[in-house]
């Protein structure tokens, strides 16, 4: 790979020239350079762990991809926290006339670090979990760093393309599900192409410095779209929690930052306006879709995937915001959604990584990932499970949790949105709205379903009831990971400021970012915002309160046993009936239920009963064999309602 | 000066939401049964509930957690958070600009969550079906609450409800219609409140546990209750630097607001019966699409202005 003699040059964005770093980049001396060159090589080395790994035992491999990975990460943080311009590194690889070229702006900083600390989270658990995993796992997870590490440093599409091929070759072979994941790479190097103008190598810089055709702009952003949904939807046939982890701390950023990377960089303002709308409403359903089956699968691990997919979604909403404020010259509309975009990404790799790890702990230890056969983990593994709610706080919308600012940010992003257009324009918004709303609330149901059914309650088996803490090394990986996980939450504000500033400024082209103090962003100077941590402050002095008035009553509590509504432990279930609790079915109302590709099983085809129908026979009814219902009135005065309401907001 | 006067305006705020949330269950429960023809309990009857269940010995069983210990007072403590943030009598409190629509909402869901871990925490049958139901419930009530409330900032141009409120009261909240639109969604809201009953999830709880439970349920209406009269009708709301006769004045209009819609639920629910729980999703679904209709007006009105 020649990386030492390739040769370097600054190249700047033109979106970057437009704006001041907030540390005054232009007079830094070139920290890039050099960390280019480190992260090439890391990447490189990473790449030949994933390949050679197998000489290696696992636990030392996977120690050995940890360090790779937190050196990587590390690197990141100069150029993030100085501003730093970007830089272009000339590989001398690559087809004849195609060379590789590797470039490190904030915007691939940003990503590279979250995912990279994800890696390291992974593959440190890797290195101290037991059982150890297989030499197989290990690799897979070096190599789909390197692989994730390539394709964002790429600076064209030919690159780009490599370094998909080595993630979906790593996510996809272990698993041999639907190969889709295998199409990305292709469909992100046709999307490149197509926006890159003929005649030329298909080179970021050559992108920007050429105007785009609109229609091609909006081929491209498909061609991405679709490669997207194909790196983070892909569905598998075989259960694999370093792919799970994998896919939630590190595939689904890569992803959101695909579409930012083409539809908001490169294609600029040739993206349309109808791109966003698209965007919005896919992403809208992705999160309905895949929060939905969070709350209603039956497993654990499941669940937890799930809920990271649908952060994916909350990421296109928020690109597709951006995009349509952007259409709008809304700056401010595009600064709030991209930093929701950036903090969705942030918190589902985060976030995403712990729960798979606790779920993995968990699996291990109580021997199963079925909720209904799981319970009551909280007094045997009190540090698996607190890292486990730590994780989903940050994946529901509750506050002070992560989500809870994400969504905050994309609320705000709606409220400063475009309002031309008419009734068909502001349609989808409205309808975004509701979808993350619906959204927020079935990602909470999840989350206390999980909570609820698998850590709290009774043991339903032996197995569960003698589960063991895991190790202290990985209990620690789990706890730092919540910590980071609730920081991040509480301060959402700094850290957009460290983090994401530089690369929302380089995005909108707006002179201030996505900074202020401890808090967000404000709409106005005038208008107040969300301050989570006085919100936390607010909650943990109203809910000590709370807790001081129990302890005037000074009576002690009286244990009444299992309680079994009255009845003794039937014989030899000794924890109880486990059907007497429940196993995590009916949280969520008796709508059409979404199925689940794994769960299909194949219908019993029975004989259809005939049953006579009520009037003469052979006359055919003129009115349906039972009279319309209460309720059904009420809806339809509703409907009626609801158009006339149209009509008048139409009219004006 | 202005900072004292808006801390002690908190203060004082905090003071009567603790104090009213009682007298408004008991209120409330009185009118309904002389709206219904009977005597009817004393309105200071659950202040005596809860002296009664905090000088009982709690039961609790030998599988429950730190959560079920815990869950009772973390609910009461996010509502009590919820209900320092929502307006009473005054605007300009210490807490207004932390005092966002969707920071009250979620405050409330945190209260509720607590409640269905508290329930699912101890195991027994009955708590935990009662628990996954209104979790279910939640899971449409909820997305309609924050719609209804992004439908008053997209109006009001903020989340924060100390500005949507000086909107209203200054005739800015404009167009009319949707907010009447909105409004409606928040009454068919409340009615589901008011008609899902906590009685079998708090089946586990005893002693201080229980009252603790039962004061969370009703500074959760009276959450409500000030929610909607705020934002719909603050009339006589004073600021917080405005001096006491103005408090004075917002007091007793608030007082008026509390009786008014007390009053009105009461007649409601005796004229249409208690909404029994399978027609709860119905409604809670009718209260959605006003709220997204509510949104959609604005919306669409604001792009042909």
């Amino acid at each position: 790979m020649g990386v030492p003699g390739g040769d370097r040059q600054h190249v700047r964005s033109p979106n970057a020239d437009r704006l001041p770093t907030p540390a005054g980049g232009d007079t830094l001396p070139a920290v890039s350079d050099p960390i280019l060159l480190c992260l090439t090589v890391d990447a490189v080395a990473l790449l030949l762990l994933g390949t050679f790994g197998a000489a290696l035992p696992s636990a030392r491999c996977a120690f050995v991809t940890a360090i790779a990975s937190g050196v990587g990460a590390l690197l990141c943080l100069p150029p993030l926290l100085l501003g730093a311009p970007a830089t272009v590194l000339s590989l001398p690889a690559g087809p004849p006339g195609l060379a590789l070229h590797l470039a490190l702006d904030p915007l691939s900083a940003f990503f590279l670090f979250i995912v990279l600390l994800a890696g390291t989270a992974l593959a440190a658990f890797q290195a101290t979990t037991i059982p150890v995993p297989s030499p197989a796992q290990v690799r897979i997870t070096a190599s789909c760093l390197a692989g994730t590490a390539v394709s964002l440093l790429a600076a064209d599409g030919v690159t780009l393309a490599l370094g998909l091929g080595v993630v979906g070759g790593a996510v996809w072979l272990p698993g041999r599900g639907r190969p889709a994941v295998l199409l990305a790479p292709l469909l992100l190097l046709a999307a490149v192409c197509l926006l890159t103008p003929a005649g030329f190598a298909p080179r970021f810089d050559t992108i920007r410095a050429a105007p785009v055709d609109p229609d091609r702009a909006t081929a491209a952003a498909v061609l991405t779209f679709a490669g997207f949904i194909a790196m983070t939807s892909a569905p598998f046939a075989e259960r694999c929690w370093t792919r799970d982890t994998l896919t939630a701390g590190v595939v689904i950023p890569a992803g959101s930052y695909l579409l930012l990377r083409v539809m908001a960089d490169l294609a600029g303002a040739a993206t349309q306006t109808g791109c966003g709308f698209a965007l919005l409403l896919a992403g809208g359903a992705i999160a309905i879709i895949q929060g939905w089956r969070a709350a209603s699968h039956p497993d654990i691990d499941g669940s937890v995937i799930r809920l990271a997919q649908r952060q994916a979604g909350l990421a296109t909403v928020g690109i597709g915001l951006a995009l349509i404020a952007r259409s709008a010259d809304l700056p401010g509309a595009e600064s709030f959604a991209l930093a929701a975009t950036f903090l969705f990404a942030l918190g589902g790799s985060v976030a995403g990584v712990l729960t798979s790890l606790a779920v993995r702990s968990i699996g291990v230890s109580a021997g199963t990932l079925r909720l209904s056969r799981l319970g009551a983990l909280v007094h045997a593994m009190p540090a698996s499970s607190a890292a486990l709610a730590a994780g989903l706080l940050g994946l529901s919308a509750l506050p002070p949790g992560l989500g809870f600012a994400s969504l905050w940010l994309l609320f705000q992003a709606i409220l400063l949105a475009p309002r031309t257009g008419g009734l068909w324009f502001q349609l989808p918004v409205a309808l975004i709205a509701a979808a993350l709303a619906l959204s927020a609330a079935v990602a909470t149901a999840a989350s206390v379903r999980l909570i609820g059914i698998a850590l709290l309650g009774r043991p339903r088996t032996p197995r569960g009831a003698g589960a063991l803490e895991s190790k202290s090394a990985s209990r620690t990986i789990l706890l730092v990971l919540a910590a980071v996980s609730t920081l991040v939450g509480v301060l959402p504000g700094p850290t957009l400021w460290l983090l994401a500033d530089p690369a929302i400024r380089g995005l909108t082209g707006a002179p201030q970012g996505a900074r202020i103090g401890l808090t967000l962003l404000l709409p106005s100077v005038a208008s107040p915002s969300y301050l989570a941590l006085p919100v936390l402050a607010l909650l943990a002095l109203a809910t000590g309160a709370a807790m001081l008035v129990p302890r005037w009553s000074r009576r002690e509590s009286k244990a009444a046993g299992l309680w079994t509504d009255g009845m003794p432990p039937p014989d030899g279930l000794p924890f109880g009936d486990p059907a007497a609790q429940s196993v995590g079915e009916g949280f969520l109302p008796a709508l059409p239920g979404l199925p689940h590709p794994s769960l299909e099983l194949p219908r019993l085809e029975l004989p259809r009963l005939e049953l006579p129908r009520p009037g003469l026979p052979g006359v055919p009814s003129l009115w349906p064999p039972r009279p319309p219902s209460a309720t059904a009135g009420l809806w339809l005065v509703l409907a009626a309602f609801g158009v006339l309401l149209l009509v008048l907001a139409v009219i004006g | 000066m202005s900072i004292i006067l808006s801390l002690l305006a908190q203060i004082l705020h905090i003071g009567l939401m603790i104090a009213a949330a009682p007298t408004v269950a008991g209120g409330l429960d009185w009118l309904n049964a002389r709206l219904s023809g009977r005597s009817g309990p004393p309105v200071l009857a659950p202040w005596r509930d809860l002296i009664r269940l905090s000088r009982k010995t709690p039961v609790t069983t030998e599988s429950d957690s730190v959560v079920f210990h815990f869950a009772p007072a973390f609910g009461l403590g996010a509502t009590l958070a919820a209900a320092a943030l929502v307006p009473s009598f005054t605007l300009g409190m210490a807490f207004a600009p932390l005092a966002d629509v969707l920071v009250i909402v979620s405050l409330l869901s945190v209260a509720r969550v607590a409640a269905t871990l508290a329930a699912l925490d101890s195991g027994a049958a009955l708590p935990g079906l009662a628990a996954q139901n209104a979790s279910a419930c939640a899971v449409l009530a909820e997305p309609a609450l924050m719609l209804a409330v992004v439908a008053l900032a997209l109006i009001g141009g903020s989340f924060n409800i100390d500005l949507i409120i000086g909107q209203q009261r200054d005739g800015l909240l404009l167009p009319a219609a949707a907010s009447a639109v909105d409004l409606t969604a928040m009454l068919a809201l409340v009615l589901v409140e008011a008609s899902a009953t906590d009685g079998a999830r708090e089946q586990m709880l005893s002693g201080m546990g229980l009252a603790v439970s039962r004061m969370t349920g009703w500074l959760r209406r009276l959450v409500w209750i000030d929610l909607i009269g705020g934002l719909f009708l603050p009339v006589g709301m004073a600021t917080a630097d405005s001096g006491p006769l103005a408090w004075l004045t917002g007091l007793g209009l608030w007082g008026v607001r509390l009786g008014a819609f007390i009053l009105g639920l009461s007649a409601v629910q005796t004229m249409l019966g208690r909404v029994p729980n399978h027609s709860l999703l119905d409604l809670i679904g009718v209260a959605t699409l006003l709220a997204l209709l509510a949104i959609i007006m604005v919306l669409a009105s604001a792009g042909t202005a």
